[in-house]
């Protein structure tokens, strides 16, 4: 019996194998014949944008990709607008925050990549409108020349007086000040977390109206010794170039999504579900991991194992685009209340 | 009865005039031009947005949203402060050196030019990266301030906004002013002189005097302008909590999805309103201006004062002018562009010295793409304006009727701060049933509107200095108009009009406000991009473009400088 069932999936696995790589050379074509397609994403260009690129472009001759690179936000309002206009550019979008709104306003097209089995349910949407693409920690990075690495072990050192006025963050809501508001609120609970945030309003943050990537450029320059929240794998990538850079393990770590999407009525619909496609493959992950980002398919493990939850050992709180939405509005106003 | 007979003369000439009909074409390009980003702003601004960011209910509750609001008059204020500090900077700082440089004999005047003619090309943004990074707080001139004992300058504050900004203007403010004492009568002078007057007392009641009214209108121009500013604002400001009017406006216009359109339109009114006001004022002082014209048709001449000694001290001023505005922010780039990372002057850096953003820079295709879009946005938006206004500057300057209202029309888009345009022409091409929403027509559409006061003052500039006779000797001779202007008026306009195409060329491909906001994943000017690559963490690779885009403009702006020497007083003045 367990013979004939094996030899039945062995049988089931080789007529599915040819169907798939039907798919994925049909859909090459079909991107073939439209030539390029255009990439909104908030990735980070000489760090992860252009090797992706790269390794797509190897893989599918003919097919070229031309990307933009901008904030959550700016990208999800160029998608808009360009609707608005009657004039869709955009293939595929990306982003920590891009989809909440663009699902809102019924911008956004469904496709199922060919490996989405092997996500996570929590890391794909049920309509198969977006997918995971990579995780994030948002931690406390630091100027290793100007902060010792035991000085700050906690949240409530953040308070110490004297780091009034060294610490700074970004303006982003989605991927900075924000969120770091709402992990607060998670991790502590209304009344203790709103103290604590009251409490760090006196340290004087310094608001950065720039990614977290250029306010860890900012810390390794010197002029701020503290940034409040940065991707942890930035610094790491930062310090393998020798830079004086390091990240802590400071909780609550916030761990957004950064997900992908296809847009509604793309100029090049097969070109982007072909990138998509890639991009969530197991080699769009493996070529994530070997730039020392953070892939987002269990399988694949990340170039620095540390910086990931299980082997740094440290406990993030991920928070779904879902939660995301429901939430940012809420955290905004308090942070512009307080932080101001 | 004679009167009569010769009003029916005049409307019988003025209905064969062949330049009705062009005078009317040109009042509804203009019009075209001008008045749609009014009446989107109006409208965005009484409309709530919807969803997809399309208009929706008759409101009025952006403006009482607008007066509610607190940090709206703590903006005004913002701006009118750093605005006046960032012009009396730029005035005493360019001013003095063009003083130097025009009537002393103070050795080394070439570099205060050159500073001047290098600016003109190099964009803001890249500018005030530079300095921020001299001037951040392990910038080696806090280092060198901390060294000297006094206290290390907090660069993210109103006084290093101020500074900054009075720094970008110093350059405009030499080229200004050195015009003026130029043009200034060495006679009033002398004569103070030869009664006995010192230098101090001569510059202070006579040559400070005389140029009184062109010092206030320069100083008005460079106020607007500074109100307007939004990379010192952006780049500074904001991480040092202080905002301005225009900074305001741009965050709405970001950081909101979809963008609050509505309030963004009526705090651009606003705006709108305050520089239009100013730019009356402007327009009356300058009008005041002429009668203090101390050239007469007698012989003029110019005389140098001698500073004596002090000649020296005057050099040494102008070196510094050329170390702070030039070298400076030059050699922090370089460093820039040859680190791996961001990092400080030191000897551990100069280990890591590396060409990799150079080469990144010169192998990438999307910065080949940049170039190139900006080169021909810049040159299609330059060449739509001399084009149109070499007419209008000629109708106005000859008083055709029609002339006084394209004049008008043509210089009215002064009052459009960048970012303000920018929120209007997004609306606009959204909105049109044509795509113009992400390709190069968008851009040289808008640099047009924008840009369209400068070329109308070279323009007439040029027209001016060509006497009607010309013109009329060859009707005389059975002309017709358009064979008139196209051999006797253009040729010999053509140097105010090749100056004015390389101004309109130089400072479009700088302009950020109005490019931050129209740049599209397919159309991305170079200033838009920088500002990207900033807020993304590519600082050195930025450095090592800014150097190459920046030696490109030289190029430019030296051709400029060359051409146009003679007209760009009259003409920046606009």
């Amino acid at each position: 019996m367990m013979k004939l069932r094996g030899i039945a999936l062995i049988l089931a696995a080789l007529l599915v194998a040819p169907c798939a790589q039907a798919a994925d050379s049909a859909l090459y074509e079909a991107a073939k014949k439209e030539g390029s397609v255009v990439w909104y994403t908030s990735l980070i260009v000489n760090q992860a944008v252009r090797p992706l690129v790269e390794a797509f472009e190897k893989k599918y001759p003919g097919v070229t990709v031309k990307y933009a690179r901008a904030d959550s936000g700016p990208n999800a309002i160029k998608v808009i607008d360009e609707a608005r206009a009657g004039k869709v550019m955009g293939d595929v979008f990306d982003g920590i925050a891009t989809a909440p709104p663009l699902l809102k306003a019924g911008l956004v097209a469904p496709f199922t990549p060919s490996d989405a089995g092997k996500y996570p349910l929590e890391m794909r949407d049920p309509e198969a409108r977006w997918n995971a693409l990579v995780v994030y920690f948002l931690t406390p990075g630091i100027n290793t020349q100007l902060v010792g690495k035991d000085e700050i072990k906690t949240a409530h050192d953040l308070l110490n007086p004297k780091w009034k006025g060294k610490i700074a963050w970004s303006t982003d809501p989605w991927s900075g000040c924000a969120v770091y508001v709402g992990s607060i609120l998670q991790t502590m609970g209304e009344d203790k977390g709103m103290a604590f945030l009251r409490a760090l309003a006196k340290q004087d943050i310094i608001n950065v109206d720039a990614t977290n990537r250029a306010i860890l450029d900012q810390v390794i320059l010197g002029q701020y010794p503290v940034a409040l929240s940065i991707f942890n794998h930035h610094a790491e990538i930062s310090a393998q170039k020798g830079a004086p850079a390091a990240w802590l393990k400071v909780e609550p770590i916030s761990a957004p999504f950064h997900s992908i999407g296809l847009v509604k009525n793309a100029p090049h619909p097969n070109a982007g579900k072909l990138l998509i496609d890639f991009l969530l493959s197991e080699e769009g992950q493996k070529t994530f991991a070997s730039v020392g980002y953070l892939p987002a398919m269990p399988s694949v493990p990340a170039k620095v194992a540390g910086l990931k939850p299980e082997a740094g050992g440290f406990k993030a709180n991920f928070i779904s685009p879902a939660v995301m939405s429901a939430n940012i509005d809420r955290w905004i106003k308090i942070k512009q209340d307080l932080f101001q | 009865m004679q009167r009569a007979r010769s009003r029916n003369v005049a409307s019988a000439r003025a209905a064969h005039d062949p330049t009705r009909i062009l005078v009317a074409v040109l009042v509804l390009i203009l019009l075209l031009l001008v008045v749609p980003p009014l009446w989107f702003l109006l409208q965005g601004s009484l409309h709530t947005t919807t969803v997809t960011g399309g208009l929706g209910d008759f409101t009025l509750a952006y403006y009482r949203r607008l007066l509610a609001d607190r940090q709206f008059f703590g903006s005004l204020a913002n701006s009118l402060t750093f605005s006046l500090g960032a012009t009396m900077i730029a005035l005493c700082f360019g001013g003095l050196v063009a003083w130097l440089v025009e009537r002393t004999n103070a050795p080394l005047k070439a570099f205060a030019y050159l500073t001047a003619i290098i600016s003109l090309g190099t964009p803001f943004v890249l500018y005030v990266i530079a300095w921020l990074f001299l001037l951040g707080r392990v910038g080696p001139l806090n280092e060198f301030i901390v060294f000297l004992g006094l206290p290390r300058f907090n660069v993210y504050s109103m006084s290093g906004m101020i500074l900054v900004e009075g720094f970008l203007w110093s350059p405009l403010a030499f080229l200004l002013l050195s015009s003026v004492f130029q043009q200034a009568n060495a006679e009033y002078e002398e004569a103070a002189r030869m009664s006995g007057a010192g230098i101090f007392q001569t510059v202070t009641r006579i040559s400070m005097r005389l140029a009184m009214p062109a010092f206030a209108a320069v100083a008005l121009l460079m106020i607007v302008r500074s109100i307007e500013a939004f990379e010192v604002p952006a780049l500074i400001g904001l991480p040092g909590k202080v905002k301005v009017l225009t900074t305001d406006i741009y965050l709405d216009m970001t950081q909101n999805v979809p963008p609050d359109l509505g309030y963004s339109s009526a705090f651009s009114l606003v705006l709108l309103v305050l520089a239009g006001g100013l730019i009356w004022l402007y327009s009356r002082i300058s009008r005041q201006a002429s009668r203090y014209h101390s050239v007469t048709g007698r012989g003029f001449r110019s005389r140098l004062f001698d500073l004596g000694r002090a000649r020296y001290l005057g050099g040494g001023l102008i070196l510094l002018n050329f170390f702070l505005i030039l070298a400076a922010p030059a050699l922090g780039l370089l460093w820039l562009a040859l680190m791996p990372f961001s990092q400080g002057f030191s000897a551990r850096g100069l280990r890591l010295v590396t060409l990799e953003n150079f080469r990144t820079v010169f192998h990438s295709t999307v910065y080949v793409d940049l170039v190139w879009q900006t080169l021909l946005m810049s040159a299609g938006a330059a060449t739509c304006i001399m084009a149109i206004t070499v007419l209008c500057g000629w109708l106005a300057v000859r008083r055709r009727p029609g002339g006084w209202l394209l004049d008008q029309l043509a210089t009215a888009p002064l009052i459009f701060p960048g970012i303000v345009l920018g929120v209007a022409m997004i609306q606009i091409y959204l909105a049109v049933p044509f795509a113009l929403y992400g390709t190069l027509w968008a851009f040289v559409i808008a640099f047009t509107i924008r840009y369209l006061p400068y070329g109308m003052r070279y323009s007439a500039a040029g027209v001016l200095q060509i006497h009607p006779e010309l013109e009329e000797a060859a009707s005389v001779a059975g002309s017709p108009l358009a064979t008139v202007l196209r051999r006797i008026t253009v040729p010999l306009a053509t140097p105010a009009l090749l100056a004015g195409w390389l101004f309109i060329f130089l400072i479009a491909a700088r302009d950020l406000s109005l490019a931050v906001i129209l740049a599209s994943p397919s159309v991305q000017p170079v200033s838009a991009a920088m500002f990207d690559l900033w807020a993304n963490g590519q600082g050195t690779e930025l450095a090592a473009f800014g150097l190459v885009w920046t030696a490109i403009m030289t190029v430019i702006a030296a051709a400029f400088y060359l051409v146009g020497r003679r007209t760009v007083a009259s003409a920046v003045r606009a």
